[in-house]
């Protein structure tokens, strides 16, 4: 049973092997993608099941155990998240290949895409079930690999600068996650995740909290927090609408379960942290000031993005049970409405043919359905009742009020605030794009251009896709209970970790 | 010699068997200017074969020497490497047969299904297994289940580096079949 | 109660087909919702009232505090009598109100008035907080969805913004408030709040923002403007909302609050205030209106101002007022926003300075209009004239701030005096100087569901003791009863005596011509409207300079800050403890020093070279540089691949190299900003070198994991290489892993060169430039695929 961790890691990468082998047959190539997508989605759901009854499923790769070998541990935070991120991935490729079919027919073979794509969900699975320090590296590596080929693909002359910045910025990252690599094991003398912490805390204070920070700005980057979060407004719009669907849906929020992991399991934080806080506040109302500013539709998501990253890392920063169950709900709604939300747009785009707001009218009264598909992830994201933000929100909220120290206070009402911000930018896209008097859609002029794609043709796979996404965060939010409960006991088994280290190192060598 | 290769349903005189069937550095009648260095060609072919075998030993011999799947794969690719810099890209077509991404892909599939296989066996992932074989004339010889993985990982390798001639290579020559001058940004310092 | 909550929302979503099928029947379909309820709460009816009131409970995640509740007490009771029938009642009138053939706008309309039916529902049955946030931002969005209609006009646009920001202002607000008071009190359940009221700072703060949620919703000043714009809507959907239902949603919750905050400053100060200011303000400003929906607008602001003060006073008798004044407003105010909708169906125009001679030929709509304008004047034998009694004798029986209200009070009830004449003779008077109106009929229907609250107003004023019970119940909350009874006649009071002067007073500044010039006239800096626009506008502003000052795009900026905080935040944190070097070696073996001094010399020089291939050669030596390194340490393996790996990094850096221009390109502009880069880039990487050299003092010898490799190696793996068996074998995940990347690499590169443009389906593009090179020279016979 306990081969089944490794599944989400090792079939992707089977089949991106095989896809690559089969590189001049779409359609086994597409068949492949959706197979192994919803076997992952099924066997994490299994994982879920196991983990919630029976406690963290543990796989020590070849039979090696800490602190020398690798172990896989797929407890229910990543079990959960795993399951999510399955879908939305599952999501979007449905809609890329039927965007592909729409725009290219049937017969054209990408030999680039499907491989990248499974590889990219490979480095995510990999990420969110490793225990190892650098094995999350080397997921890092291939999520990030993967990502800059699908970036830059077919890219056009004036979108090439910012996803070089992408490019540029995430080495950068991951040349400081290696470094800190070799701190830690320069200090520690391992880099299994659950051997750790006794390992650190025999540290002194100073070395202990600059490691700590260390990695919260290593992981930071990648999370997008203020104010290492410049490359993704500029860089996540230059993708097309599927592409920075799964890296706003995904990779962001590996950033932030990595910094779950490490501040929870790694570092024991007895009270709230004041800065990380501060950086959250900060985070929230900068994104959604950004968010505020834009005329392009996929920047106005990119900033919202940033700005609800602060809402993630608020709950973290309080180190309670409330606190960490919020995130948790925040993670998995975020991760549905934010890939929602941007395949919409996409949609959007190509009844319109352009990304500009001001040149936009009236999608509401020509195409209806995506007027009621980009209305529920919108309101959701905005916290708006009953969706699944405001479930996730109120989690927050009444954490925050819980912990009562001023700095707390202060980001909760900070977070009210950002909601009513992220509710104007949401109200601007509505009243700009989707009211007013219909208009013609532009003309696409560039054909290579794949991001303002003005053909105006829709295929069902594409509706179809959105509408399912769509469909999980209202879902989100009609399961809200047995949701929370879930995250409360996942949040339980963070702070109170004695269940994973037993788990992980119990078992005797090898 | 010829340099066009034969057609194998063509029967051959007994006097012309040890001739080439297939071209090796023949460049004159190449339609672009590829330049010429007579001392490369000369140690292109004499090393060719020889280093092709020398990054099999390493793949064979990394368990208890230096070497290993990684550095045989970067010696096999640098065989590659350096026929192509002395023959151009009509070089390269001769020498790859098989496209370039189903060697990569190959060799990823064998180094995963290395690691999944200890499961139909009961075992956890990726356990590795020692096999000892008596063999007649070599005596005892030792087989680990992780030789596969260094064999996909060298299959990768090679894989990946004939893809980067193939494509930066070859592909960004000047009146190639790639890139033209014009698409290129100038820098803007 | 909550199956009937439930119920409007099933109905709701039904009720789209319904319409496209049956047009405008569709909201007699949904009226259904509504007018069932009604029935039901009234046959509960002595439930409500009894002492026990009845409370249902639905778990939805209560983990974190969220589940339904709905608790049916007299304040509920109340709410739904115009919740429920006023929404019945309009619902029918707008299914005759509503154009034959427009189905698009009838089933829009019918599904969100329903919706917004049952949220009000919802909302005003709540016992926790958290429900009542979530029916109260239902009421919003339904709102601004029911204002902004189609979305074509503009003004509509803009309205329902409005009254979408600024009511979610509030209500963000309110829920801050309402989380803190639950925090505080220790229960997320009004009813227990309210029995065990917390006190604090933090209390305080809490009842300031939840009042600024009911400030907003109930269009107080300065948050009124949004009432006047949201007047663009259809005249139902302004008389369900704007009259009877959303904007009570602000009083509601004043009220619900008030029996255990009424004595806190922080409540009742600027509720007195805000009421006292809104009543005269609204009064004020609706004699100038010639629209009568405006007209009705800033009356009914002003009202619920007079409401909020009655129930900021915070006795016994005041709050009686306050039910009864509840209870006859909504009947009065949506009977003539009803009358309004039929004058502007029928005779085309709202605007009085056009109609004329209309109450001649409307006999029947005029009288019944006449008595929700008697209510709303105060006038006998009607509930308005009720209220107005029990409200100025609350007020002037009591202290001297008391009489001080009551006197603002009685100022503000001129003012609603004179408007309501203004609307009498400006809708239905004949104007001498104009021709009488075509004489059209008003539809019978219509004028029935005006007929339905104003005679209710009537009816109820005869006969109190219906209502008095739920009235009482109310008040009791607030103390004893002092045993007064509705009723029509009291005697002589002085109550009655100052009604008589309110009433004079108003007819006579009615007919003072100067009313005309004189009246609403607000200058223009202090209209409240215009620090909406402002406010907008600085948000705006404030927007774009933040974001323009931050997101420079470049990235040498953005590597800089990142390498800055790299530096500064683990750096403060690292001095915030002590730190120990431990011992320093400065070499292990004498080869270090020279290789050490190559690669620093290369790397230095790699900068600071012209040309691209001498640069990529310095590199090159970096990295040989390192492999030497490996040697002299002893790492073999390490040591060649590290050379194969730079030999084969070299070639392809040459490759690439050879279609770029010889030297580096120069830009003379940004010479300065090169030693602020090549500061930021030496500080950071001394920091992480200090940092390396810090952390190896902390290690004790081999890491544990060092030495079960060196011990298992041969055992567990057969080999004696015990780095090509960490490799393949004790991680050979990592493996599997890494050579992933060099596939994707690899893929990566073809993609990008290899890329073929493409010609969309569906798009009239470029013709497609590179089909006819159908093989490549490279020899392997591909057709044109998109490598992409």
């Amino acid at each position: 049973m306990t081969f089944l961790v490794a599944l989400p890691v090792l079939l992707p990468l089977l089949a991106a092997a095989l896809s690559l082998v089969a590189g001049r047959s779409p359609r086994v190539q597409r068949l492949l993608g959706v197979v192994v997508l919803t076997a992952i989605a099924a066997v994490a759901a299994t994982l879920l099941l196991r983990a919630d009854s029976e406690g963290p499923v543990v796989l020590r790769l070849g039979g090696y155990g800490p602190p020398f070998g690798i172990t896989l541990v797929a407890d229910r935070l990543a079990s959960l998240l795993l399951l999510v991120s399955a879908l939305v991935t599952l999501a979007v490729l449905v809609f890329s290949i039927g965007q592909r079919i729409t725009d290219f027919g049937r017969r054209t073979a990408s030999t680039a895409f499907h491989p990248m794509y499974l590889v990219l969900c490979a480095g995510v699975s990999m990420a969110y079930l490793t225990g190892d320090l650098f094995n999350l590296f080397v997921a890092f590596e291939i999520m990030l690999g993967a990502s800059y080929v699908l970036i830059t693909r077919r890219v056009t002359a004036e979108r090439v600068r910012p996803s070089m910045t992408y490019v540029i910025v995430s080495l950068t990252s991951s040349l400081l996650f290696i470094t800190m690599i070799a701190l830690v094991y320069t200090a520690t003398g391992t880099v299994n995740l659950a051997a750790m912490p006794e390992k650190i805390a025999a540290l002194p204070a100073g070395v202990q909290s600059s490691l700590a920070l260390f990695i919260v700005i290593v992981f930071g980057i990648k999370a997008a927090l203020v104010p290492l979060h410049f490359w993704l407004p500029d860089s996540y719009p230059t993708a097309p609408a599927p592409i920075t669907a799964v890296f706003a849906a995904l990779l962001t929020k590996v950033g932030v379960y990595a910094l779950i992991r490490t501040q929870t399991l790694v570092f024991v934080h007895e009270d709230s942290w004041a800065v990380l806080l501060g950086v959250a506040l900060v985070t929230m109302i900068i994104g959604a000031l950004g968010a505020i500013a834009q005329n392009d539709l996929n920047r106005m998501l990119s900033f919202l993005l940033v700005s609800h990253i602060g809402y993630m890392l608020f709950g973290l920063a309080l180190f309670t049970v409330i606190g960490l169950a919020g995130v948790i709900l925040y993670v998995v709604h975020h991760i549905t409405v934010q890939g929602a939300l941007f395949l919409v747009s996409g949609l959007v785009t190509r009844h319109t043919g352009t990304v500009s707001l001001q040149a936009m009218s009236g999608v509401a009264r020509a195409y209806p359905l995506v007027a009621v598909l980009f209305a529920i992830p919108a309101m959701s994201l905005a916290g708006i009742p009953p969706f699944s933000g405001f479930v996730a929100k109120m989690a927050l909220l009444q954490a925050g009020a819980e912990v009562g120290t001023a700095m707390a206070i202060a980001v909760t009402a900070g977070a009210v605030v950002t909601s009513l911000l992220t509710l104007y930018a949401v109200t601007k896209i509505w009243v700009g794009a989707f009211w007013g008097p219909p208009t013609e859609p532009l003309v696409d002029d560039d054909p290579n251009d794949d991001v303002t794609v003005g053909t105006g043709s829709t295929s069902s796979a594409m509706v179809g896709a959105t509408g399912g996404l769509v469909l999980i965060s209202v879902l989100i939010a009609v399961f809200a209970g047995p949701l929370a409960d879930m995250s409360e006991r996942a949040a339980n088994d963070l702070l109170h970790d004695e269940g994973y280290r037993s788990a992980v190192l119990g078992e005797g060598n090898g | 010699m010829t340099d066009r290769p034969d057609d194998p349903r063509e029967s051959v005189p007994w006097t012309e068997w040890d001739t080439p069937r297939e071209r090796w550095l023949m460049t004159e009648q190449d339609a672009y200017s590829w330049p010429r260095s007579l001392l490369l060609e000369v140690i292109a072919r004499v090393l060719f074969p020889t280093v092709l075998v020398f990054s099999v030993y390493l793949l064979l011999a990394g368990h208890n020497n230096a070497g290993g799947g990684f550095s045989g794969g970067l010696v096999a690719a640098l065989a590659f490497v350096l026929r192509y810099v002395a023959g151009g890209s009509a070089e390269l077509a001769m020498m790859v047969r098989v496209r370039p991404p189903v060697v990569i892909g190959s060799g990823l599939a064998i180094a995963v299904l290395t690691a999944l296989a200890p499961v139909v066996f009961g075992d956890p992932v990726l356990a590795s297994g020692i096999w000892k074989l008596q063999l007649p004339v070599l005596g005892e010889l030792k087989i680990t289940s992780n030789l596969l993985l260094d064999l996909g990982v060298y299959l990768l390798i090679i894989g990946v580096v004939v893809d980067l001639l193939r494509t930066i290579g070859a592909g960004t020559e000047v009146g190639g079949p790639g890139v033209d001058d014009e698409q290129l940004e100038e820098e803007r310092g | 109660m909550l199956v009937a909550i439930l119920a409007h929302f099933a109905l709701a979503a039904v009720l789209p087909l319904v319409a496209r099928r049956y047009g405008r029947a569709a909201f007699v379909v949904g009226a259904l919702a509504p007018a069932a309820t009604l029935v039901y709460a009234l046959a509960r009816g002595g439930e409500a009232v009894s002492g026990a009131p009845p409370l249902e409970t639905l778990a939805w995640a209560p983990v974190i505090g969220l589940e339904f509740t709905a608790r049916f007490d007299e304040l509920a009771l109340l709410l739904i009598l115009l919740v429920s029938g006023i929404g019945a009642v309009v619902l029918c009138y707008y299914s005759r109100y509503a154009k034959p053939d427009d189905h698009r706008t009838a089933a829009r309309d019918s599904a969100l008035l329903v919706t917004f039916a049952g949220a009000m529902l919802g909302l005003v049955l709540a016992d926790d907080v958290i429900s009542l946030y979530l029916f109260w931002e239902l009421t919003t969005v339904c709102s601004f969805l029911l204002v902004g209609g189609d979305g074509v006009a503009k003004r509509l646009r803009t309205s329902a913004t409005q009254a979408l920001l600024v009511t979610t202002l509030g209500g963000l607000a309110m829920l801050l408030g309402l989380i803190l008071l639950g925090t505080a009190a220790g229960t997320m359940r009004i009813s227990e709040i309210l029995a065990d009221p917390p006190s604090g700072g933090i209390v305080t703060a809490a009842l300031l923002l939840v009042l600024l949620g009911a400030l907003t919703k109930s269009a107080q000043v300065p948050f009124h403007p949004w009432l006047p714009s949201a007047m663009v809507a259809p005249t139902p959907v302004s008389a369900y909302l704007h009259a009877a239902a959303m904007v009570k949603a602000g009083v509601y919750l004043v009220a619900r609050f008030s029996p255990a905050f009424a004595d806190h400053p922080a409540w009742w100060i600027p509720i007195v205030v805000c009421g006292l200011w809104t009543m005269l303000l609204g009064g004020f400003r609706a004699l100038r209106q010639y629209d009568l929906k405006t007209l009705l607008a800033y009356g009914t602001i002003s009202q619920l101002g007079f409401l909020m003060v009655m129930l900021g006073a915070g006795t016994w008798m005041s709050a009686l007022a306050a039910g009864t004044l509840i209870l006859a407003h909504g009947l009065f105010k949506s009977a003539l926003f009803l009358t309004v909708g039929i004058i502007d169906k029928r005779a085309g125009t709202r605007d009085i300075r056009e109609l004329s001679g209309l109450g001649r030929q409307w006999r029947g709509l005029t009288t019944l209009a006449t008595f929700a304008l008697m209510s709303m004047a105060g006038l006998p034998p009607l509930l308005g004239f009720i209220g107005k009694e029990v409200a100025l004798e609350a007020l002037f029986e009591g202290g001297t701030v008391d009489r001080l209200i009551g006197v603002g009070v009685a100022v503000g009830s001129v003012l609603t005096v004179v408007y309501s004449l203004r609307f009498l003779r400006g809708a239905f008077g004949t104007k001498p100087d104009m021709a009488p109106s075509a004489p059209v009929p008003c539809g019978r229907v219509m004028t029935g569901m005006v007929a339905v609250p104003s005679l209710a107003g009537l009816v109820l004023a005869l006969a109190p003791s219906v209502i008095e019970p739920v009235e009482t119940g109310y008040a009791d909350r607030y103390g004893k009863d002092p045993g007064y009874h509705l009723a029509l006649w009291h005697g002589i009071t002085p109550a009655l005596m100052i009604s008589v002067g309110i009433i004079a007073a108003g007819v006579a500044v009615h007919r003072y011509a100067g009313v005309q010039r004189l009246g609403g006239y607000v200058p223009g800096p202090l209209r409240a409207q215009s620090w909406y626009g402002r406010s907008v506008e600085g948000l705006e502003s404030l927007a774009r300079g933040v974001t323009g000052r931050l997101q420079v795009g470049s990235l040498p900026v953005y590597l800089g800050v990142i390498l800055t905080t790299l530096v500064v935040v683990p750096g403060a944190g690292l001095f915030s403890g002590d730190i120990d070097f431990g011992e320093l070696r400065l070499f292990d073996n004498w080869l270090q020093v020279p290789l050490a001094l190559l690669v620093l010399v290369a790397a230095a020089t790699s900068l600071l070279a012209r040309r691209r291939l001498t640069a990529v050669l310095l590199a090159g030596v970096v990295g040989y540089g390192i492999g030497a390194w490996f040697v002299v340490d002893g790492g073999a393996d390490l040591a060649l691949a590290q050379f194969l790996v730079e030999t084969l990094t070299l070639v392809v850096f040459v490759f690439v190299i050879r279609r770029f221009p010889p030297r580096f390109i120069e830009n003379k502009a940004y010479v300065g900003g090169r030693w602020v880069k090549a500061v930021i880039a030496g500080v950071a990487g001394t920091f992480v070198a200090v940092l390396a050299v810090l952390y190896s003092g902390y290690r004790g010898g081999i890491p544990e994991a060092s030495r079960q490799y060196i011990e298992r190696a041969e055992d567990e793996t057969g080999a004696t290489n015990v780095v090509n068996a960490i490799i393949v074998d004790f991680r050979a995940f990592d493996t599997i892993g890494e050579i992933t990347v060099l596939a994707v690499a690899a893929t990566g590169v073809a993609s990008l060169i290899l890329a073929r443009s493409r010609r969309r389906n569906g798009t009239v593009g470029r013709p497609e430039p590179t089909e006819q090179d159908a093989t490549d020279d490279t020899g392997t016979t591909e057709t044109p695929e998109v490598r992409s």
